[in-house]
């Protein structure tokens, strides 16, 4: 069952954008819940986004440098 | 691609079960927390442990500091139910120490003083046992406002100073001065029923180290006894830039010269803010109240 990992939101307005600074994790790692997948960076600091289920990844798909939204996708997992 | 933080500045996105749990009940609920409207880097690590610092009297401030992103302008007027709503979030959270900040509101006569203080009795009525934190604004400095908050007895009276002296014009826009947000420290020392008195800074915007223990040591000389310094972080483009990442070293060098000038608590380090794990100061102090 496939799932999809998205940025989530943070605030009020939902204007939360990010950028991926650097991938922890690469396309067929076995992750864990809680496991550091990648790192992005705000204008305020720098972040890492735990992975919310057990699984492996199947798919990058915001590349490094790539600006995401709050709610915008991440990577697939299986 | 790199990252432009130093390594030590790294912190957890906001995710998880916990965090969404404690989002549902903000938002639910209508609230506004500093978190979010200050982008507080450690949203992800205090919302999972499901507490969060309400930010009261609305989310728009009548100032505009150089260093925060809480939204600034012409306000809304006071919503009467407010009290009551933070007062069900801190106990649908389970909150054991319930910290509220708020916007400044140099529009209302008291400057919200009284809405405050209202807010810390709704919390304390429908959470027995919880203590309460309160951050305010500098009232400008008067004396009745701080009172009016007193008298509510929060366990913890915090006011921020925020930076040093010299850069007091540049931060904050020269709506306040060092010396009246020093004041309502002053005034809170003279006037409390046994609340703490706290008050917090940011580094990194170019302040030298003697110019931070010239602070610590006026922060005292104002009757202050608890003091946390954490690195001020960018919040947009709109705010200043970062003059400086101070290293993890320097914060503990604060954090135990603040001790040995004579604070009864001290917290230092890139991520300490006023608010955060603000619990830990009363486990180390003798709290006004005893009874759980």
């Amino acid at each position: 069952m496939s799932h999809e990992v998205t940025l989530p939101f943070l605030g009020e307005d939902a204007s939360d954008i990010a950028t991926v600074s650097q991938w922890l994790v690469q396309e067929g790692d076995t992750v864990e819940e809680g496991d550091d997948l990648v790192e992005m960076t705000t204008d305020k600091a720098a972040f890492n986004v735990p992975c919310p289920v057990a699984g492996t990844v199947v798919e990058i798909l915001a590349l490094e440098g790539e600006e995401v939204k709050a709610g915008g996708l991440l990577c697939i997992l299986q | 691609m790199g990252s432009p933080f130093p390594d030590w500045i790294k912190q957890q996105w906001a995710s998880g079960e916990n965090s969404e749990f404690t989002k549902s009940i903000v938002s639910r609920l209508g609230l506004h927390t500093v978190c979010q409207s200050a982008r507080c880097p450690n949203q992800g690590e205090c919302w999972k442990r499901r507490t969060a610092t309400f930010m009261i009297l609305g989310n728009v401030c009548t100032r505009n500091c150089a260093f925060c992103s809480v939204k600034s302008g012409r306000p809304e007027a006071l919503d009467p139910d407010e009290p009551a709503r933070v007062a069900e979030a801190v106990r649908e959270l389970g909150i054991k120490h319930a910290v509220i900040t708020s916007v400044t509101r140099d529009d209302l006569p008291d400057g919200g003083a009284a809405h405050f203080a209202r807010t810390v009795e709704a919390v304390r009525a429908a959470n027995p046992g919880t203590t309460v934190e309160v951050l305010v604004p500098d009232f400008l400095g008067d004396e009745a406002p701080v009172r009016t908050v007193l008298a509510s007895v929060p366990e913890v009276f915090g006011h921020n100073i925020e930076t040093v002296e010299r850069l007091y014009d540049a931060l904050r826009r020269r709506k306040i001065t060092f010396r009246d947000a020093l004041r309502v420290l002053e005034t809170a020392a003279a006037h409390h029923s046994g609340s703490i008195v706290k008050s917090a800074l940011m580094v990194g915007h170019g302040e030298e180290p003697a110019e931070v223990r010239a602070t610590l040591r006026d922060l005292l000389a104002a009757g202050c006894e608890a003091v946390a310094i954490g690195q001020y972080l960018r919040p947009t483009p709109k705010q200043r830039r970062v003059t400086a990442f101070v290293p993890p070293e320097q914060f503990k060098e604060y954090e135990v010269l603040a001790y040995q000038l004579g604070f009864k608590f001290a917290i230092a380090g890139p991520f300490v803010r006023s608010s955060y794990r603000s619990e830990e100061l009363l486990q180390h102090l003798n709290p006004v109240r005893t009874d759980t």
